[in-house]
């Protein structure tokens, strides 16, 4: 934590474009930006983004009217498989703008408002990528991973050797949420947003997921 | 792709793809906690509210009127007026997606097919989902299999048989066509076959069968579906086939039957029953009455309409029975009447005989004990079960003479027990069927006087629609779970209550009426019900009813019931919508009858 601090302050005095210093400042309390991105593939060093969605979440409110939602042209090939996740091909992208015209609004969308996701970071790495390149620093929002209050919520008081599933199928059904179309951008982030909420409350309220008793029994659903 | 409503049911369904599209893009998404009020009462609600998880109660004054899970939306009604009269409580952890007001009252104004199912006016919203629902009957006929339709039977005669014998088979077993037997092959003959030989070919009537057959059969299985037997009909211009299940012949099937399975054929069970001469002929005929009630449906038509249907054929058969039993000493001395829902031309599945006979004047106990014991064992042999309540022309308190009648009258009247108003109740709907009608008349003239001295029998009367309270937990899937099912809760929370209000009021004005469509219509005219609220009341009584006859009918071939999980949001929202209507006329009687003070 702390050393998250010292680079925070070590990036906003090399922040290179200045006019982005909001990024520094807290955003207004009680608010979170929900945030997905669909890749041309899983390599942080390689792959691209091809779609990004971010979902603003006020309070117990996710603002979902007003969401960032865009489609970014990648400078490399969207890969076969990532085609057969999200759906998005070649000529899907051919029209958008590459991720240089789409930054500023997104940056300027989340503010400094906190980054919450499900595995948060591989996302907020994909964006550095050209958040580096594009103002100097990488992104100083706190993050906030969704799966992580999921585990404290159900196994924080589990006993060791308790078997852990934090598949986003798994989490969904627990929160009793609907599965809708995954590997769509707004879809994930939406659906993330409703398990956050859905989450802090029964946070704030002291409620734990519960755990079925028996141990040891494969889940062969893919959770 | 749309997670916030499903585009695919009504009343989303009618959005084209862009307005689908827009109304999703102007959707937030709310959490609420167990115990937090979604719209507070007479607050102007944020716009419709669909819910995504989690459970939502429906509150009204305090009284809880309903549960809404999962894709129900609410609350339409206060959407439209600016202010609703329910109450919105998270039962559970709830999400709901929020469309926006103004966003919503743009697509109702601008697309009327979805428009319609925000009126405030049950009746209009109810039309707008009958038009719906004749796609999905069309797609329902077309699933049928061929072994559902009637079929001739299949009798075969060999080839070498003469024409007349063929013709005397054909008036034996009462069927038009007969499968021929050449050898090997199998051909077909039919009465017109026949005809067209000895008339027009001048062949003689022992000439062979086999000349005139065509062995150009075309055949279906029983398994094939009708869409499938209609497109061979068409295809090979024929109008009848062969079914045939291996190397088995089932039977044959005729146009004619393939086409009373959509539009059914009342009309020639009815003169099935006119006709009929003996008990066993009318057995068969009563036999049939059951089976007019899927193919009405199939097409669409509604519980009154097909209870109209079905009580027309049961009352002909009734007073067909009659004819045929009545013993001399009875003429024109009875009048038989039918009871409860039979009286008020509202029963459509059969359930039981709720039937009586009032006497002119004493007669022979020997002639009348006969009577009574062979029409009741008749109707038992037709497939009418026993009434529990012995409410039959063979118990003699439901079978006496107008005087005997009209002295328990009084009785029924002042007598504060639950027994005493049923009577009044199976009574007062009572309709007669053959025999002198002046008699019920009379004597229902009585009971309307008694009553109408009596003004502390209506409160006592009426109280019994206060019995059942709304049927909570109708759309709770847990209580589901336990396997409740809803054919009680529609009856208990919603017929009732209407009919039996009705009813209260129908007695005290006096009405003629038994129907309660009927009875509606009537109080409306003479002013005693506001004319939009009667017709509410119609189709709403219609509405649940149609919905439990189907749950009837879905019992009666898969030997479970219905379960609410199963109904569209739409037909839930329309349930809200009948058992809302079904509290206002709750109000307004525990306010005329002064309830409270019983």
């Amino acid at each position: 934590m702390a050393l998250r601090w010292l680079f925070r302050a070590m990036d906003k005095a090399t922040l290179a474009d200045k006019r982005y210093s909001f990024l520094f400042e807290p955003g207004p309390p009680d608010e979170v930006v929900s945030i997905d991105c669909e890749t041309t593939g899983l390599d942080r060093n390689r792959d691209e983004i091809i779609s990004i969605s971010a979902i603003k979440i006020r309070g117990d409110r996710i603002l979902a009217s007003q969401a960032f939602n865009t489609v970014v042209r990648p400078r490399c090939a969207i890969g076969p498989e990532a085609i057969k996740i999200h759906g998005l091909r070649e000529a899907d992208v051919a029209n958008a703008g590459p991720i240089a015209e789409v930054l500023p609004e997104l940056l300027r969308f989340i503010g400094g408002r906190p980054l919450m996701g499900y595995y948060i970071d591989f996302d907020i790495a994909m964006l550095d990528n050209h958040v580096a390149e594009f103002i100097g620093v990488q992104l100083p929002n706190p993050r906030i991973e969704v799966s992580r209050i999921y585990y404290e919520r159900k196994y924080g008081d589990a006993p060791p050797g308790t078997q852990i599933d934090l598949t986003f199928a798994k989490i969904l059904k627990d929160m009793k949420l609907p599965l809708f179309n995954q590997h769509d951008a707004f879809a994930d982030a939406l659906m993330t947003a409703m398990i956050y909420v859905s989450l802090m409350d029964l946070k704030e309220r002291g409620v734990r997921i519960s755990r079925p008793r028996h141990k040891g029994v494969g889940d062969f659903h893919g959770g | 792709m749309n997670p916030l409503f499903d585009a695919a049911t009504a009343p989303f369904d009618r959005l084209t793809f862009e307005e689908a599209e827009s109304l999703r893009a102007a959707m937030d998404v709310a959490y609420f906690r167990p115990g937090q009020t979604i719209i507070g009462e007479d607050a102007p609600p944020e716009g419709l509210y669909i819910i995504v998880k989690g459970t939502v109660e429906e509150r009204a004054q305090g009284e809880l009127l309903g549960l809404l899970g999962p894709k129900d939306f609410f609350d339409s009604r206060a959407l439209v007026q600016g202010a609703g009269v329910s109450t919105f409580v998270a039962r559970e952890e709830t999400l709901c997606a929020l469309a926006p007001r103004d966003d919503l009252l743009n697509l109702i104004n601008g697309n009327p097919r979805f428009g319609a199912f925000f009126y405030i006016d049950i009746s209009r919203k109810l039309d707008a989902m009958a038009q719906q629902d004749e796609s999905s009957q069309i797609e329902n006929i077309m699933r049928a299999r061929v072994r559902d339709l009637f079929l001739l039977p299949a009798a075969i005669i060999d080839s070498v048989q003469p024409i007349a014998s063929a013709g005397r088979i054909m008036r034996d077993i009462d069927c038009n066509a007969l499968l021929v037997k050449d050898g090997e092959r199998i051909g077909i003959v039919t009465g017109m076959n026949l005809s067209k030989a000895v008339v027009l070919k001048g062949m003689t009537i022992d000439d062979p069968v086999g000349a005139i057959a065509q062995f150009d059969m075309v055949t279906v299985a029983p398994d094939d579906f009708i869409s499938q037997a209609l497109l061979l009909m068409t295809k090979h211009n024929k109008r009848r086939l062969v079914v045939k299940e291996g190397e088995n012949f089932v039977g044959i099937l005729e146009d004619i039957n393939l086409l009373s399975f959509f539009a059914g054929n009342s009309q020639l069970v009815g003169g099935r029953i006119d006709h009929a001469a003996t008990l066993s002929e009318l057995a068969a005929a009563a036999g049939q009455i059951g089976g007019q009630i899927r193919p009405l449906r199939r097409q669409g038509v509604k519980f009154e309409v097909v209870a109209e249907i079905v009580s027309d054929l049961n009352r002909r058969l009734f007073a067909k029975l009659f004819d045929l039993l009545c013993p001399p000493e009875l003429l024109n001395k009875c009048c038989l009447i039918v009871m409860g829902s039979e009286g008020r031309g509202e029963q459509a599945v059969r359930t039981d005989q709720d039937n009586g006979l009032i006497l002119s004047e004493p007669v022979d106990p020997t002639a009348l004990q006969k009577f009574r014991d062979e029409f009741s064992g008749a109707l038992a042999d037709f497939g009418f079960p026993p009434c529990p309540g012995q409410v039959m022309v063979n118990n003699p308190l439901w079978s006496r003479t107008i005087d005997d009648f009209i002295a328990d009258f009084g009785r029924w009247i002042t007598t504060p027990d639950e027994q005493s108003a049923m009577n009044v109740a199976i009574f007062s709907d009572a309709s007669a069927v053959a025999g002198d009608e002046s008699l019920l008349a009379r004597a229902k003239q009585a009971l309307v006087e008694k009553a109408s001295h009596e003004r502390v029998f209506f409160g006592r009367f009426a109280k019994a629609i206060e019995a059942f309270e709304p049927p909570i937990g109708l759309f709770n899937r847990l209580k589901l779970e336990e396997g409740d099912g809803d054919a009680l809760d529609l009856k208990k929370g919603g017929i009732f209550p209407i009919v039996h209000g009705v009813r209260s009021l129908a007695i005290e004005q006096g009405l003629e009426e038994t129907n309660t469509f009927k009875r509606l219509a009537r109080l409306a005219e003479i002013g005693a019900l506001k004319p939009e609220f009667s017709r509410d009341l119609a189709r709403a009584l219609d509405y649940l009813q149609t919905l439990r006859l189907d749950a009837q009918l879905d019992a009666a071939a898969s030997g479970s019931l219905l379960r609410p999980g199963e109904l569209t949001s739409m037909d839930r929202d329309l349930l809200r919508d009948s058992f809302q209507v079904v509290k206002q006329l709750r109000d307004l009687l525990r306010h005329h009858f002064n309830l409270n003070m019983f």
